[in-house]
């Protein structure tokens, strides 16, 4: 018999009894492997901390939502939000599954046709476009979704002295009846401005004004809104026709659409709240198809959802830094990734499990991230296994944003691997180094 | 519509139509061939201009008249009358009368025997000649035609000495009696009784159609055999006018009414000695009224097998009577194997599939659960992810099945028949076998054409019974009532309305079978157990270019003109359309549907640019699917010139060794929302022997407007037409 492991002695109180409100005492179940691959032979290979992203997750969660639309409705595409992730081989596997590219930047316009998506097929967002960044995209016939009217009147400008014409949407944003409204991107619905824009362009007569454009919010949790929302599209979509014989072609319903991710301060957990693409394809669908578009000329439907698309798909796994006692006697855990590496542990209840059976005890516990800063914090209270020093842990749904948004602050980037579905493993965003930082450097003769 | 008169082809097709051909060659030389007696032409003659002219002032449909349907009778008459008696201005007024009462007896079958869709055949010949056989004893004043009774005075009139020495040559040589009666009974048909008119008439029907040419040898031995074989006197055949009721009735049964096959001919053979028999038997008859009994036996046999054959219930015994008749047993029969193949499982109604986006086929035609015995003809649709697993989380709940809740549309036009509505779903796992169906809607599409979808979510059902629905219009969603345990669709197409009739064999008109990335194209098929398939997905460019609308105009500027070919697209009175090009006045005839154009058949010079078009565009899927491949098969010939068939034809009601191969491949497409480039690549190569004879490719450049481009290439050479569709 070999040696039993030290476990390092804990005192609780009892809970016996019935479950209060609060359930049972709940202890996370270990994660062992990503996709059959064992996390603890990862961290060996590629080092800790370590991005995980599984292509077959990927892969499979787009077919979910592209089928939940597409036996819906007859013409649907999905346009791949790149700020949620725009490592390549990411952006690559949604455009090899049809996604077109959503951008919302000079950068990452230029990385979309890096990634060889036609002009045409990259839909331009966002409250930011140079006047270069307009012009290359009216160039490459790239969809321009118009923001504000100085933007508007960029483009007419430009129009003027080029040669093609510009394609282009107007974002629209309106009272779906969820708070906080979005009222910062795009025309107001209800004041008007939608419609002055629209007439402005229309009458302009230098812009092909091909599709509606809006994107209601974030995380949303309720799909009524998204009903809304269509709904008054299509009727901007229809007084367009109205009013100058004049029929888009596309209406683009954004994304938004919750992952199941827990919001902090949320009852229940995200994966029983969220609603499913199903739901959320219902309510646009019935909408469009509620609306007085005509049933052999509906719109193509544009969904630029990033969120419920990548985040199941993404694991950051990693080992525990040290174990300490805080002064309160709450127990705190230092790991090797923090808020640099998951921004969204902000807004997050991050589902972090231990990635092997190490205890069946657990204790209340804040996990605390590497950075020297009193804000890296992880998670400020959970139920959490004794794990010691080494001991390898894995935080769950962390495929959107953190690739885009991570920092490099303190500690460098660690390397991003992916799991193809064949079960290898390729590094796909490889770690930085001193160099990585230095090369953009350049020292003062003086100082050298 | 204005319909220009066709004088001399009504004229020409009088001669051809003897034969049931419209060939002009083959008239030209029966014409000639009347006229090897100079005056029996020419009271022919007489007698097919007063017929048509007659026809057309009467205002008969002009197209009978141009066939040579009411001509060639009376030209029967003319000549029977020209050989019989004295030319002289008695004789053209006797003719004339002859014709206006062949015309009027004519007509009068056609009203009689054309409601059974039977031809009227040479009756009116038959019927008119007997009467003014009758009585023309009592004409005084005519008198007998005494030309072919002393042929050698007449010989020696027209060629001297050496030409009755050729015609004594003639006579001696060594041909078989039996040849020269085949000879004479093919010339006895044009009152013509000599060898060489005979020949003539042999080699006009050889060029005209091998198929009827090896019928009138069969038709022609078979009799002689069965006289040799029942002992009655041979002579008699080659004495008389009576052989080619033999030859006619081959053609007619064998080839010419029928799809020439095996089948034809064996029955070709069969009823021969039947009309030999008639023949006999009704001769005998006449005889008491000195009567010949010219081709009646053959008008009896023709029509009684053709009347006969119409109250079958099946064609089991492969006896295909000819609905549109080319004029040639080749034409029909290289159509009709075509037809059959392309066409041959069509429906009269469209049924389509019932849903939107791609489903699976979980239970097919025989399943092994529920589809058996009298519903045997039944789909389940289910929805399934790459892997095939068709829920998701546990599958405990309805809402996990991607296929719960989903819409259900209607498959064809029709009327809502049935609704039951009321029925809860399951629990998933656990089955209503007292209401089996769940609920469920039943469509009439016509009066023995139903549809039924079943195991519809409760309170889901859109529509009532009386409702009208068109094609895709929303009825229901997918539910799990009934004997359903876990959701899915079940669809079935039957005959009466009840719920839990018995289901009909009924193809899907046309749907996208995907396996792995690669589509396929199914018409007219039906999806089997594990198919994942999916409505045509139609590109609105492709359609725009391919979808011709009557009223239309196509203009083709060809590299090397300057004039653009404007081509019409066109509807008849029968409601069958066609694209005519003004310049060439050739004419491709097509069909189209939501997702499909299908080119039926040419009409005009293979040089023109439409049958280039024809052969590229011979049928076209309106969906585009990258790299998806549509395969079809030519009739042999509308790409194989008449020569190129000469060998071909003889053995074509048998098997066939040539073949014409259309493909086309849907090459790329670049779309924007404003704009969409499209190239499609489609190649004609025929075969023979399996071994490649020609190979034609054409590309056809698509955008936005429509038809863009199209290009031609053929060995070195390359033609290329601009387009555009007004």
């Amino acid at each position: 018999m070999g040696k039993i492991p030290f476990e390092r002695p804990l005192i609780q109180k009892i809970n016996a009894g019935l479950p209060s409100k609060y359930g049972m005492v709940r202890r996370p179940e270990p994660i062992e492997d990503i996709e059959g691959i064992s996390i603890e032979s990862l961290l060996n290979e590629y080092g800790s901390p370590l991005f995980v992203l599984s292509e077959k997750m990927l892969r499979k969660t787009y077919q979910e939502a592209y089928r939940a639309f597409s036996s819906r409705y007859p013409k649907v595409q999905f346009a791949w939000s790149y700020k949620t992730n725009y490592l390549n081989a990411v952006c690559k596997i949604f455009h090899q599954e049809g996604s077109w590219a959503e951008v919302v930047s000079g950068f990452e316009y230029e990385k979309a046709l890096a990634n060889g998506v036609p002009g045409s097929k990259i839909i331009f967002n966002g409250p930011f476009k140079s006047r270069e960044d307009l012009k290359k995209a009216v160039e490459n016939d790239s969809l321009i979704h118009i923001d504000h009217f100085d933007e508007l009147y960029e483009l007419l400008d430009l129009a003027e002295n080029l040669e093609k014409r510009p394609k282009a949407a107007i974002r629209v944003n309106m009272d779906t009846g969820i708070y906080p409204q979005w009222d910062r991107f795009g025309f107001n619905y209800e004041n008007g401005e939608a419609w002055d824009a629209l007439n402005r362009i229309m009458i302009s007569k230098q812009i092909d004004l091909l599709g509606l454009h809006t994107h209601i919010g974030t995380y949303m949790m309720t799909v009524q809104a998204y009903e809304k929302a269509a709904l008054k599209l299509a009727d901007l979509a229809m007084g367009l026709e109205r009013k100058y014989k004049h029929t888009i072609k596309y209406i683009d319903m954004g994304g938004g659409f919750a992952s199941k991710n827990t919001l902090k301060g949320a009852y229940y957990p995200g994966s029983d709240t969220a609603p499913s693409f199903d739901d959320f394809a219902e309510a646009i669908v019935s909408a469009l198809m509620k609306s007085e578009f005509k049933p052999d000329h509906l719109p193509l439907l544009i969904l630029e959802t990033g969120r419920a698309l990548v985040d199941d798909a993404g694991w950051l796994a990693g080992t525990v830094v040290a174990n300490k006692r805080l002064a309160d006697g709450r127990r705190a855990t230092i790991i090797d990734a923090g808020v640099n590496l998951l921004f969204t542990s902000f807004w997050y209840e991050h589902d972090i499990r231990p990635a092997k059976h190490l205890s069946d005890q657990t204790e209340d516990t804040t996990i605390y991230g590497p950075l020297c800063m009193n804000i890296d914090i992880v998670r400020d209270h959970i139920q959490f296994p004794l794990l010691k020093k080494g001991d390898p842990y894995v935080i769950r749904r962390v495929g959107a944003y953190n690739n885009t948004q991570w920092l490099q602050f303190i500690t460098l980037r660690p390397r991003v691997v992916l799991i193809d579905p064949e079960g290898k493993t390729h590094i796909i965003r490889d770690k930085e180094t001193l160099e990585t930082l230095n090369r953009c450097e350049h020292l003062p003769e003086h100082l050298i | 519509m204005k319909r220009e008169f066709d004088f001399t082809g009504s004229l020409l097709n009088s001669y051809s139509q003897i034969f049931f051909s419209d060939n002009r060659l083959f008239a030209g030389i029966l014409i000639l061939v009347t006229f090897v007696d100079f005056y029996t032409g020419l009271f022919g003659l007489l007698a097919v201009l007063t017929t048509t002219f007659l026809a057309r002032y009467l205002g008969f449909h002009p197209f009978k008249i141009q066939q040579g349907y009411y001509g060639f009778n009376s030209l029967l008459v003319g000549l029977g009358l020209g050989i019989f008696f004295q030319p002289g201005p008695l004789l053209v007024l006797i003719v004339i009368l002859a014709s206006v009462l062949t015309l009027f007896i004519a007509v009068s079958c056609e009203g009689i025997i054309g409601k059974y869709a039977l031809p009227y055949l040479s009756i009116p010949f038959v019927v008119s000649m007997w009467i003014l056989t009758l009585a023309s004893r009592e004409f005084q004043a005519l008198g007998l035609n005494e030309r072919g009774i002393y042929t050698l005075n007449d010989l020696y009139i027209i060629g001297g000495n050496s030409l009755v020495q050729v015609y004594d040559w003639w006579n001696q040589l060594a041909i078989h009696p039996s040849v020269r009666a085949y000879f004479l009974s093919l010339g006895a048909i044009l009152f013509q009784y000599n060898m060489l008119t005979g020949i003539l008439v042999a080699v006009g029907l050889l060029l005209y159609s091998r198929i009827a040419f090896t019928l009138s040898l069969l038709g022609f031995y078979t009799a002689y055999f069965f006289y040799l074989l029942i002992g009655a006197p041979f002579s008699e055949v080659s004495y008389s006018y009576i052989g080619f009721n033999y030859i006619l009735t081959a053609i007619a049964t064998g080839g010419y009414f029928i799809i020439p096959n095996k089948n034809s001919y064996a029955w070709a053979v069969l009823t021969i000695p039947l009309v030999v028999v008639m023949t006999i038997g009704l001769s005998r008859i006449l005889a008491v009224f000195y009567l010949p009994v010219y081709s009646l036996p053959f008008n009896v046999l023709s029509l009684l097998f053709l009347y006969v054959l119409k109250f079958r219930v099946d064609n089991r015994a492969n006896l295909t009577p000819v609905l549109i008749q080319q004029n040639t047993p080749e034409k029909n029969l290289y159509s009709y194997l075509n037809f059959m193949e392309r066409f041959g499982k069509e429906s009269t109604v469209p049924v389509h599939l019932p849903f939107f986006g791609e489903w699976i086929v979980t239970q097919g035609h025989d399943g092994e659960y529920t589809h058996q015995d009298r519903w045997r003809h039944a789909w389940d649709f289910e929805i399934a992810d790459e892997d095939g697993k068709t829920w998701k989380n546990s599958g405990d709940f309805r809402e996990d099945y991607f296929c719960y809740d989903k819409t259900i549309v209607a498959p064809a036009d029709g009327t809502i028949e049935t609704v039951v509505d009321d029925i809860p779903d399951n629990t998933i796992g656990e089955r209503n076998l007292e209401e089996n169906w769940g609920n469920t809607i039943v469509i009439k599409h016509e009066d023995d054409l139903f549809t039924k979808l079943s195991h519809l979510k409760p309170g889901s059902i859109q529509v009532k019974p009386g409702d009208k629905v068109r094609k895709g219009n929303m009825l229901a969603r997918c539910g799990n009532s009934g004997n359903s345990p876990y959701p899915h669709l079940h669809f079935q197409v039957q005959k009466t309305p009840h719920i839990g009739s018995g289901t009909r064999d009924y193809p899907i008109c046309n749907y996208m079978l995907r396996r792995d990335k690669e589509f396929f194209l199914k018409t007219y098929a039906i999806p089997e157990k594990g198919d994942r398939v999916s409505a045509v997905k139609v590109n609105s460019a492709l359609k725009k270019a391919f979808h011709f609308i009557p009223g239309e105009k196509i203009r083709f500027t060809p590299e090397d003109a300057s004039e653009p070919l404007i081509w019409d697209v066109k509807i008849n009175e029968f409601l069958n359309t066609y694209i005519e090009c003004r310049k060439t006045g050739s004419k491709a005839w097509f069909k189209t549907d939501d997702a499909m154009l299908y080119f039926t058949h040419f009409e005009g010079a293979r040089d023109a640019l439409l049958y280039h078009f024809y052969c590229a565009a011979y049928r076209v899927c309106f969906g585009y699917y990258k790299g998806l491949m549509i395969e079809d098969s030519f009739p042999l010939s509308m790409v194989f010139s008449k020569k190129d068939l000469i060998f071909q034809d003889f053995t074509a009601p048998f098997f066939r060794y040539k073949k014409g191969q259309y493909q086309l491949t849907y090459t790329s497409l670049e779309e924007t929302l404003s704009d969409t480039h499209l190239l499609l690549e489609s190649a004609v190569t025929t075969f023979s022997f399996g071994k490649i004879r020609s190979h034609t490719s054409y590309a056809c450049d698509i955008d936005n407007g429509g038809l863009k481009a199209f290009s031609i290439h053929q060995k070195s050479l390359t033609r290329k037409a601009s387009c555009a569709t007004e």
